[in-house]
């Protein structure tokens, strides 16, 4: 492969590293997810924008929380476990299930989340990618496939509306 | 313009960067510590660690 091909060839998938990341994700799941094989799982994250302002000095602030997010076709269930990008933990499950839930959609604008509303008062946008590339901010796992499913299942068999 | 006058503007624009930086983390740890002060009695979520075997 020549010099410049490789250059424009862009940015390449560690399979190894996404690979044990992929059974750290699962293993964080199992310990916290009462039957969690039952569960197919994605990392998303969540972002949190606030503004400031400090006088002189004002802009705003933009907070991400990764997620392990694991979703059930038969119990029409997704569970979404809070981790951190190096997976060393994770924090417990909070449970939307279809039956349950006020409402869910796919936003459009400005960004396409999985957006879930477990009652009227609060929501929480889930954000996924087939891969991130910011091992710092994100858990570095290639996800191409179960993305495509996950979508699948929550426009088709999840969202409300 | 003369050099010297560019110069003392850049100097100006890094002087208000670094004290803006400053007065930002100023701000902020105020504002964590009384966030700290009003919470500190509030119940922590749970942490579950990574099983050692599965950690590799």
């Amino acid at each position: 492969m020549g010099f410049f091909s490789k250059l424009f060839k862009g940015p390449e998938i560690d399979m190894e590293k996404s690979n044990a990341n992929a059974k750290k994700m699962r293993a964080l799941f199992n310990q916290v997810v009462e039957e969690g094989d039952k569960y197919r799982l994605i990392f998303g994250y969540t972002e949190d924008v606030g503004r400031f302002n400090y006088g002189f000095v004002h802009g705003s602030k933009t907070r991400i929380g990764n997620l392990i997010v694991g979703w059930n076709e038969a119990g029409q269930t997704i569970v979404v476990v809070p981790t951190v990008p190096d997976l060393s933990g994770c924090g417990d499950p909070a449970y939307y299930r279809r039956s349950e839930i006020f409402k869910a959609y796919r936003n459009k604008y400005p960004t396409d989340a999985f957006i879930i509303y477990p009652d009227k008062k609060g929501y929480i946008g889930i954000n996924a990618y087939d891969w991130l590339e910011d091992e710092k901010l994100y858990v570095y796992v290639s996800q191409d496939d179960e993305l495509a499913a996950f979508t699948d299942f929550f426009i088709n068999r999840f969202a409300t509306k | 313009m003369p050099i010297g006058e560019i110069g003392a503007f850049l100097l100006f624009l890094v002087i208000v960067f670094i004290f803006g930086n400053l007065w930002f983390h100023f701000m902020e740890a105020i504002l964590r510590r009384m966030k700290a002060l009003f919470t500190r009695h509030k119940k922590t979520s749970a942490w579950h660690t990574l099983p050692p075997d599965k950690s590799g």
